[in-house]
């Protein structure tokens, strides 16, 4: 077995079996980690809990909706305004958030008094809402308090509201990976098929595991608009309450993130014989046969190929451009799940940047099965890093860039690594062949920035180079490129503006009317 | 037209704040030298916490969890804790203290982490680490009591006892911070030194304002080590210059040890500093030296500029940290601003009958009102509903939103700021605090001014 | 020979490990039929023949084998030179280490979960 030793954790057996590196002649029945398992106490794992994998993650991002949390008020502020999932109405659910703000009281006599009281307040002060999640958090899963019932009994009362009750504490799994589990049952048992859509094309789909990060929601639902199709709901990025309980009347369930949402695509599959489609919604390549799938299913293959065509054209030069001048740098691909193998490959492909390593803090085995697939020979895939041993990966493999969370990007900081934020991106949206050149426009000014090279000079003992008081990106990344390629009259850099949402939310569509009779599969 | 001091009247929060007791302690944590605390609870009382602290420094802070599953959350987690211990032990060979810090789910289970500490120290630390010195420190956090502040005054008073021991009187003062940024622990430390006065920082935080160093260093910690923390016993005085984080540390030491204390006031604008200096005066014998006389002549000559020209009479809703909120108040009123709503964000039932408060009830002749208790919804219901008109909000940046949808300038102050660069670095206390406000302030209305072309011309010949 | 085609299949199964999701549903049984599924109609696609794709999930496998069969003309010139039966070999070749990489051979642990 192609087991990776650190040394930091050679003190601790358990962590034997959780990093590989996949080497010559190896695969997937050789070099696989363990994964999802719970984490070893004092390690400094980077994971969080199952409530904010529910409520944070998944729940937050549906656009319409009271998100209300029922505990003490830290669960519910640690995971405010530390995302961006974006919406179209202003923004409601980043803005607001509720705890029912549970004291010692509470705890010794019960809080389902508290928590209707609350439930009434947040209605009365936002009139125009009229839809709820209730979170469920280690204390008021201890304590026992029936959340499901006060949520009966209040829509009893008020006909007009509608609340969805999510019970997913946070010590329940290893990881934020086990609220999104729990999210994605709750929702389809509680609430998908409980309210008939309006269908309005032959072509009708659900958009799921996509959270609308910086726009990415958009950007794809631009997409499928063009083609025709009603995206019936998206699950949950930009997503709304009513819409996602429509789910069951969809033809085809579009997925991108598995990690936290092939739960309810396989319930649907199963209750509803709605098939599963999985999709890259990054790259080039991949996300032009993402396309192209969406568009055979419906018979419309031409609609895509006519997308592919156009963005192709217009975005695959400034792409090439990049690509040119990120060739062989070295990654460290250290997000939270999917996109380690969202990116792995396509980055590879579109420009030319070598993965030497994957992790993932919250992932299961099947998410590094398609990582470490993903990957060329010789990378370093770590499930639930620590801190030490990532510290350690970074000594080892001397990445020109990280891709990770906030905070570790601060660690690399300090190591003159160069970070861009794999969960909230730096200018995003990344999805889509203008933002997959985005992204590659993000990676290679963090890679080219003069102050970045300015950390590795110690004034105090190195020459100090005195030919010039000032670098481009340019003048850096060019030094060793050909002249044909600085030369070239093809390509070129990034020409699209630094807001590319706005733009999609006032854009008319093709009429495409509809053919067969409208009803559902 | 008077002072009204209430609760909220909402059972709920929207818009929260302060967050709960574990980041406090978790916060006191960070600031001590040779110290990783383990935060005994679900991953995410950690992991959140971490990333609230990198959003406001632009640091990573070490902390680590027992991380709390559902067997354990089911049978007791206790053993956890001991694994936890003996996992950062052997792996952070330089670790000397770990505070365990409770959280809500731990303690509603009844997880008796004096007992594990008790347990570690006769069993773990004497077989494996024998010779090491390691000082486990239980801190009991609740998150359903009080509030991140709270959790901070808790885990400050905890670690301070545990550490405090009587030996030779040192000639240093003990200064407690309170939950402030480096730039404040900067402007401090310069009092002291200007007055040659010797101090023990507590919680020296300064250092969080790291550096990118050529030989690298990955993370951020304070300089608060166990001699100082030891030496507190030893001290002629301590000065808390926040009554509720860290005014129980210092109420410990004089209880204890009868070490002369002085609570407050939290030295934020001219007036505050003075009396601060004063009763460094007091404590030590010192005289205030000609240096910062001139220093508070600089201060008082940037704001004379702006007081009754720009400030005078604006409107200012403040929230936050009890002990920060009151303080600006009190500086805006100097400044002839009307504070006319401050937001304190927990429920501390000693707030009615804090003097300054009761002295705002007393004197103030406008209409203001204090809510405790409050949440963001206070503030933002009133500008929306109720028809309360604002020339100015402070406040940290969970509120930011509110600044935006009701365009109301904004000067982001205390914990967190994390969506304006550098922040952390400028103080609010002491003289340079004063300037730095005053100016951050009368800038902020000034770009409103410009924004709004709301007679942007005036600042032709000011 | 031999050689040959074991050749051919890694070929193939790196191009689906590297640019395909299909393979990785999370349960051994939906393994099963997505393996059985795609590849099947992949090979049909190869060879010419007739494809069912009438109901939805047909209709979804035969989504991805159309790309899959695509991808593999233009990728793997040989591929061309082979008759229909060097092609159901190969096909039957692929489909079999698919199933070992994936399911019968794979160390996912969640793979015989009886839950979603």
């Amino acid at each position: 077995m192609p087991y990776h030793k650190f040394k930091c954790s050679e003190c601790i057996p358990e962590r034997e079996k959780h990093a590989v590196i996949k080497g010559p002649g190896e695969d997937l029945t050789s070099a696989l980690p363990l994964g999802y398992l719970n984490t070893i106490p004092g390690s400094i794992s980077e994971r969080g809990c199952a409530y904010c994998g529910a409520k944070h993650v998944i729940g937050t991002p549906m656009k319409d909706v009271i998100h209300m949390s029922h505990g003490p008020v830290g669960c519910t502020y640690d995971t405010w305004q530390t995302k961006r999932y974006i919406s179209d109405n202003d923004n409601f659910q980043l803005k607001y958030t509720y705890a029912t703000d549970m004291k010692e009281k509470h705890i010794i006599f019960g809080a389902e008094k508290l928590l209707k009281q609350n439930i009434i307040e947040a209605f009365k002060a936002f009139p125009t809402i009229k839809r709820m999640t209730l979170y469920q958090t280690c204390a008021s899963a201890l304590i026992g308090d029936d959340i499901n019932a006060i949520a009966a009994e209040v829509m009893e009362e008020m006909p007009e509201v509608d609340i969805f009750v999510c019970n997913s504490p946070g010590f329940g799994g290893p990881s934020q990976s086990g609220g999104h589990h729990k999210i994605n049952i709750a929702w389809i048992n509680q609430k998908v098929g409980n309210v008939e859509p309006k269908i309005t094309s032959d072509y009708v789909i659900n958009y799921v595991g996509e959270y609308n990060i910086q726009g990415d929601q958009e950007v794809m639902v631009d997409y499928f608009r063009r083609m025709g199709i009603q995206v019936l709901s998206t699950f949950t990025g930009n997503g709304s309450y009513d819409d996602l309980r429509s789910m069951h009347r969809a033809h085809l369930n579009v997925l991108e993130c598995a990690r936290s949402a092939e739960y309810i695509c396989n319930e649907l599959k199963v209750r509803y014989g709605t098939p599963r489609l999985d999709i890259d919604g990054f790259g080039f390549e991949a996300l032009g046969t993402s396309l192209r799938k969406v568009g055979l299913f419906f018979g419309i293959e031409d609609r895509a190929q006519a997308i592919i065509d156009e963005e192709t054209a217009r975005w695959k030069p400034e792409m090439d451009w990049y690509k040119e001048r990120l060739q062989g740098k070295k990654v460290c691909l250290w997000p939270g799940g999917s996109k380690l193998w969202h990116w792995a490959h396509a980055i590879r492909e579109d420009m030319g940047v070598n993965v030497v390593s994957v992790y993932t803090k919250f992932g299961h085995q099947g998410d590094m099965e398609k990582g470490i697939a993903r990957c060329e020979e010789g990378a370093l895939a770590i499930d639930d890093p620590n801190e030490l041993e990532a510290l350690e990966a970074l000594e080892m493999l001397k990445p020109d860039i990280i891709f990770t969370g906030k905070r570790p990007g601060e660690v690399a900081k300090k190591l003159r690594v160069p970070y861009l934020n794999a969960h909230a991106y730096h200018n995003g949206p990344y999805k889509g062949f203008e933002g997959w050149v985005r992204f590659a426009r993000d990676i290679y000014n963090a890679i080219y920035s003069p102050i970045h090279q300015l950390s590795f000079v110690d004034i105090s003992k190195d020459e100090i180079p005195d030919q010039t008081s000032f670098l481009t990106q340019k003048m850096i990344s060019d030094v060793n490129l050909s002249e044909e390629v600085t030369a070239s009259k093809e390509l070129r850099e990034y020409t699209g503006n630094y807001d590319t949402i706005t733009p999609l939310r006032n854009k008319t569509y093709p009429d495409f009317p509809a053919e067969k009779k409208l009803s559902a599969v | 037209m008077q002072c009204e001091v209430k609760n909220k009247e909402r059972a709920g929060v929207i818009n929260p704040i302060l967050t709960c007791q574990p980041c406090g302690a978790q916060y006191a944590s960070i600031g001590i030298k040779e110290c990783i605390g383990i935060v005994h609870g679900g991953q995410g009382c950690v992991m959140f916490v971490r990333l609230l602290f990198s959003q406001h420094f632009k640091e990573s802070f070490e902390l680590a969890s027992s991380s709390l599953h559902e067997d354990g959350a089911v049978f007791g987690a206790t053993h956890r804790v001991e694994e936890a211990v003996d996992v950062l032990l052997m792996r952070y060979p330089h670790v000397k203290v770990i505070p365990i810090i409770s959280t809500c789910s731990t303690e509603v289970i009844g997880d008796d982490i004096d007992g594990v500490v008790l347990k570690l120290n006769n069993g773990l630390l004497k077989e494996k680490y024998a010779g090491r010195e390691v000082h486990l420190i239980p801190i009991h956090s609740p998150s359903f009591k009080g509030s991140m502040v709270s959790g901070y005054d808790v885990a400050v008073k905890d670690i301070v006892s545990h550490f405090a021991k009587k030996d030779k009187p040192n000639g240093k003062i003990n200064l407690i911070t309170g939950w402030v940024n480096p730039g404040d622990v900067t402007a401090i430390k310069h009092l002291l030194s200007e007055m040659q006065v010797d101090a023990t920082v507590l919680f020296e935080i300064e250092s969080f304002d790291s550096p990118l160093m050529p030989d690298g260093n990955s993370v951020s910690y304070g300089n608060t080590t166990i001699a100082d923390l030891t030496e507190t016993a030893d001290a002629l005085g301590t000065i808390a210059l926040n009554r509720y984080e860290g005014g129980q540390a210092a109420k410990y030491l004089e209880n204890e040890f009868d070490i002369p204390t002085i609570i407050g006031p939290t030295p934020i604008g001219i007036r505050n500093t003075d009396i601060f200096l004063q009763n460094v005066k007091k404590m030590t014998g010192k005289p205030i030296p000609a240096s910062l006389v001139r220093e508070r002549g600089i201060a008082l000559d940037a704001l004379t500029d702006l007081t009754h020209m720009f400030f005078a009479d604006k409107k200012v809703a403040i929230y936050g940290n009890a002990d920060l909120v009151i303080g600006l108040a009190e500086f805006c009123l100097d400044l002839e601003m009307k504070p006319v709503l401050l937001l304190l964000g927990d429920d501390n039932t000693s707030y009615p009958n804090d003097p300054r408060i009761k002295a705002l009830q007393e004197k103030v002749s406008f209409e203001m009102e204090v809510i405790m208790n409050a949440d963001l919804w206070e503030l933002e219901n009133r500008i929306k509903n109720e028809g309360l008109e604002l020339d100015l909000i402070l406040g940290h940046s969970k509120g930011r939103f509110i600044s935006i949808d009701y365009n109301i300038p904004m000067v982001r102050v205390g914990f967190p700021t994390y969506d304006r660069a550098g922040l952390y670095r400028h103080p609010v206390v002491g003289y340079a605090g004063a300037t730095w406000l005053g100016e951050e302030m009368a800038n902020t209305l000034f770009t409103d001014m410009e924004y709004k072309k709301n007679k942007e011309w005036v600042l032709n010949v000011w | 020979m031999e050689d040959m085609m074991k050749d051919r299949v890694e070929q193939l199964v790196d191009y689906i490990m590297k640019n395909c999701l299909w393979q990785f549903h999370s349960r051994a049984w939906d393994r099963e039929k997505q393996n059985e599924g795609i590849l099947t109609k992949t090979m049909q696609i190869l060879c010419e023949e007739p494809v069912e794709k009438e109901t939805p999930m047909d209709k979804v496998y035969w989504v991805d084998a159309v790309c899959l069969a695509d991808a593999f003309k233009k990728r793997y010139s040989w591929l061309a030179a082979l008759d229909k039966g060097e092609i159901k070999l190969l096909m039957q070749g692929l489909k079999e280490r698919m199933d070992y990489l994936t399911i019968t051979g794979s160390l996912n642990a969640e793979l015989t979960d009886p839950h979603y």
